[in-house]
Parts: structure tokens; sequence; C-alpha cells
């Protein structure tokens, strides 16, 4: 399961295990998905709302780390965000290649058009599921700083001091990244939907 | 700071569920006389809860092994070897993890006049005379070098001419012959019985157990991705700390030998690892040296000058200059 609290330790941690991943050695791999995989399908499946989808991005999401072990940096940030802000993009995409397909098939099936569009849980309205698909895309393209500290406080469960220490800036910097993140994620709901994700019809 | 200010500043964190326990119960007590900061913290708990969406079933995660054997089929993890072969498997690994960055940029300049591409060919020349010892057949078609080359001006000629065959080809056909040409030397029994891998055989004008030319092998490749990552931007971790001392101490015998018995004594040290009396065994030490292990290897492999090079000495300035110059005379890579 995820580790917690050990921030003081985050950076020489990471490097190491990265030195591992380039140098190809698997237990560094397996290392890594005990310590995120958890946090990478949480992610996955808050967005996706499927665990079968959520699967699949955990295997993009590790298998990238393991491939393309240069495309994270140890420098820029710790793995926790990375691997976190990763999944989250990816099924991000997810959500909305399926968006296209629901509707390529619509379009195929015009006649028949009963059919239910998103696929909402009994306890989530259709309208509640877009909503939530706009504000994750809208996460998704908020500029790195915020979306650092919205991962580390919202998906990985860090208070915002916790959050502070782990990033390396002032507390009062977090508290302010996640209004300035939490408010523009409001005022995309006021915005038009995009239309990719707008339902057809 | 007033109440109202110092609230609305936690709002967020207080929607996202961030708040530290003490700093929780000041947000509903100025929220019940507030309706400013009641209506802000309604929007925001409105939308963390599109966020959330409903509560997921508790679904088991899935077997380890789908993601783990996912990205093993992507890329293979380093082939288990014997001791002495395992620093060459990780430092191939490690130039096939550098390479995927190296796409479109083929050309950038590395070292000496070689550019990528010419720098993974110039490995496919350098590993082919202890792939030849082995018994595997060379993948460039090989000119007969003259007899009476130094070993030297061979290595030269026929790293020159397999860039030469190389940059007619496609950077990918370059890494597919230095990758099957590294996989067969990781393959071979003496990449796995160490009793194979013990009889000495002369390499490079040095003559070392096969098992040390491995080390030799791991040491190159790892200077050259190092060099790429340079060009590329991009920092490359030393090997893990397990192989760079393997490094370390095969240098370090090395340079030993190339001191001999008679150079002034100094007591040389490398960083986490051991201690060594380099130079005459019948005189006291004349002076101490200690270095970093990865700056040790980068004088040894020239990426180093001995005037630059990062170290701390005592004593004798000529003894300590002596193996400085000696150790980056070593270097021919």
């Amino acid at each position: 399961m995820e580790s917690t609290g050990e921030t003081s330790v985050r950076q020489p941690a990471d490097a190491e295990l990265h030195r591992r991943l380039v140098y190809g050695d698997e237990s560094a791999l397996a290392e890594a998905y005990q310590a995120y995989g958890a946090l990478v399908r949480r992610v996955a499946v808050r967005v996706t709302r499927s665990p079968g989808a959520a699967e699949d991005v955990a295997q993009e999401v590790f298998a990238q780390l393991w491939s393309r072990p240069y495309a994270f940096d140890a420098a820029r940030g710790s793995l926790r965000t990375w691997l976190s802000m990763l999944a989250h993009r990816r099924a991000v995409d997810w959500v909305r290649s399926e968006a296209r397909h629901r509707k390529d098939a619509r379009a195929d099936d015009s006649a028949l058009h009963a059919i239910p569009d998103a696929s909402p849980g009994p306890d989530e309205t259709v309208v509640d599921r877009e909503r939530s698909l706009l504000l994750h895309s809208a996460l998704a393209e908020l500029p790195q700083p915020q979306r650092e500290v919205v991962h580390l406080a919202y998906f990985a469960g860090r208070t915002y001091r916790q959050a502070a220490v782990e990033l390396g800036i002032p507390e009062g910097t977090a508290k302010t990244r996640l209004r300035t993140a939490l408010r523009s994620l409001a005022e995309s709901l006021a915005d038009p939907p995009d239309p990719a994700l707008e339902r057809g019809a | 700071m007033t109440d109202h200010d110092a609230v609305r500043d936690l709002l967020a964190a207080w929607a996202f569920g961030a708040l530290p326990p003490a700093e929780r119960q000041s947000v509903p007590a100025h929220l019940a006389e507030c309706e400013t900061c009641a209506a802000e913290a309604a929007r925001l708990r409105e939308t963390v809860r599109l966020l959330d969406g409903p509560a997921m079933n508790g679904t088991p995660p899935p077997a380890t092994s789908d993601v783990l054997s996912a990205a093993l089929g992507a890329r293979p993890a380093a082939p288990r070897v014997a001791a002495h072969a395992a620093p060459y498997a990780a430092a191939v690994a490690g130039v096939k993890a550098l390479l995927p960055e190296a796409e479109g940029r083929w050309s950038t300049p590395v070292v000496h006049d070689w550019d990528v591409h010419a720098t993974l060919a110039h490995l496919l020349a350098a590993d082919e005379p202890l792939a030849g010892r082995l018994g595997i057949a060379p993948r460039v078609p090989a000119t007969p070098v003259p007899e009476g080359m130094s070993w030297g001006e061979a290595w030269d000629r026929r790293t020159a001419e397999v860039i030469a065959h190389e940059h007619g080809r496609t950077p990918a056909q370059t890494v597919g012959d230095w990758a099957a040409q590294a996989a067969a030397l990781l393959a071979a029994p003496e990449a796995r019985v160490p009793e194979l891998a013990a009889r000495a055989t002369e390499l490079m004008g040095v003559r070392l157990p096969v098992a040390d030319h491995y080390v030799v092998r791991a040491f190159e490749t790892w200077i050259h991705t190092d060099d790429i990552g340079r060009a590329l931007g991009l920092t490359v971790p030393p090997p893990p700390a397990g192989y760079l001392g393997q490094l370390v101490r095969l240098a370090v015998r090395v340079l030993g030998l190339a001191l001999g018995p008679a150079a002034p004594p100094v007591l040389f040290a490398v960083d986490g690892d051991q201690q060594w009396v380099l130079g005459s065994e019948d005189e006291p030490v004349h002076g101490e040296l200690a270095l970093d292990p990865v700056d040790f290897c980068l004088l040894v492999g020239g990426r180093h000058t001995p005037d630059q090079v990062p170290h701390r000495a005592t004593g004798d300035e000529g003894a300590v200059r002596n193996v400085l110059e000696r150790a980056a005379s070593l270097s021919w890579l």
C-alpha cells in the first residue's frame, strides 16, 4: 500500500528507485507498483467509473514508467505526483475516446434513439456524470504547480500542510494554489461544456 | 487576520478534505454566521462532490502480475546472469532506457566527431573483441588487420569502419545489431557460469579473466550512455552502487598494475568502498588521495582531467599527481 509521511526522504528515495528502473531492475518496478499502484487505480477509477478501465490505465502508466524511465525526472517532482497526474491524464483520455465511440455508435443507430448515453451508476444522474467529466478534463488542463497540490491533497489524501512539505513550498502557497485550482474548476462548470463530451441530439 | 479572512483562505483545502484536524473546527462555526463564505463553501463542496462521483463498490485490486507483466512485455528486465556479467546486463538495459529519448535526434553531436548514431556504432564495434573471443560472429563484415598494428590502432580503425558502415543504415538497424550482439554476450555460457569466465585472455592490450572483460564492457557502455545523455540534456544516473563498486575495484586493480611496484606509494580511497595502497610496498605511504566513485570512473574513462577531477589529497603532491595522471592515462574510450 501507499506509504505516508516519509516526506523528508522522498527525493533521494525517488532518485534511487529511478536509477534502478533505468538499469532494468524489475524489483524496482514491483516496488513502484507496491507503493503507488493503489493511488493510480484510485485516480483512474474516479475518472472512468470503471474498474476495467482503471486496470487498463494502471497498465499503461506502469508500462510507461518502466519503458520510458527518462520521462520522469526526480529533480522536477515526486514520483507520487508524477504517476498520479499521468494516471489522471490517461483516464481523461480514455473517457474522451469512450465518448467519441458512443457518439459514433449513436450515429450508426440513429433510428434507435432510446439508447442511454453515459452509463451513470444508480446513484449518479446523467447530468452529474457529464459535469464530473467536464471537471476532470478541466483539472487535467490546470497549470502543473496547481495540479500537483490538488493531486496530493485530493487523490493522495494529504493535508495541505503535508502537501506543502512534499512539494517543498510554503504552506500559504499550497493553500493558495488549492484555492485558485478549485475556483477555476468551479468556474469551468459555468462555461459551455466541451463538445467532445456533449451529448448528441 | 480576521476570522473571516482566515476561514476564506481555508475553504478550498476544507472542501478537498485537506485540513489538519486542528483547523477543521473553525470552518463550520464561521459558515453559520457568514453568508458569503457559506455560499462559496457550498459552491466548492459541490464541485468536489461532482469530482468524487458516487462511491464505487469496493472491487478487489486485480492481480499484480497483470500490470507488471504488461510492463515487462514492453521492455524486458535486465537478464539474470552471474555476478561478473550483471553490471554489463544493467548497462545494456541502461542504453535501452535512454534510446527512446534519442528518437528524431540521432545526429546530435556526442563526443569526438560522433553523433548518437555513431556512438551506438562504436559500442557495436567495441563489444566485438569480447564477442569474437567467445565465438560470436561479427555483425559487420571485418577487414583483416595488418601485421604488427597495435591494439589501439586496430581498435580505432575498426570503430571508423563500423561507423562508416552503420551511417549507411538506419539508427534502428544499428540499435538492432548492437542489441543482438549484447544479448548474445549475455546469453553466452561465460556470462552465466563463473568457472567458464575464469580463464584469462588478452583484449585491448590487457590480459584479464573473461569475467573482468565483462566488467570492462559495462564500464565503457555506461560511460558512453552518460555521453549520450549529456548530449540529449538528460542526467544518466550512475549504475546502482553494487555494480559501480565492481567497476571501481577493477579500475583500481588496473591502475595498480599501470603504476607498477616502484611508484611512490599512495593510500587511495574511493568513497563508500575500501582503501588500497598503490605503488611500492617497501616504503611508507607518501600521500593520501580520496575520490567519489563516479568521479574516479569518469577520470579513468577520460571524462575528467587530473586537473579538474574533484578529489581530496594530503601529503606528497607529486605522488598524488602521479596517481591521478596514471588513472587518466588508462582511458581508451
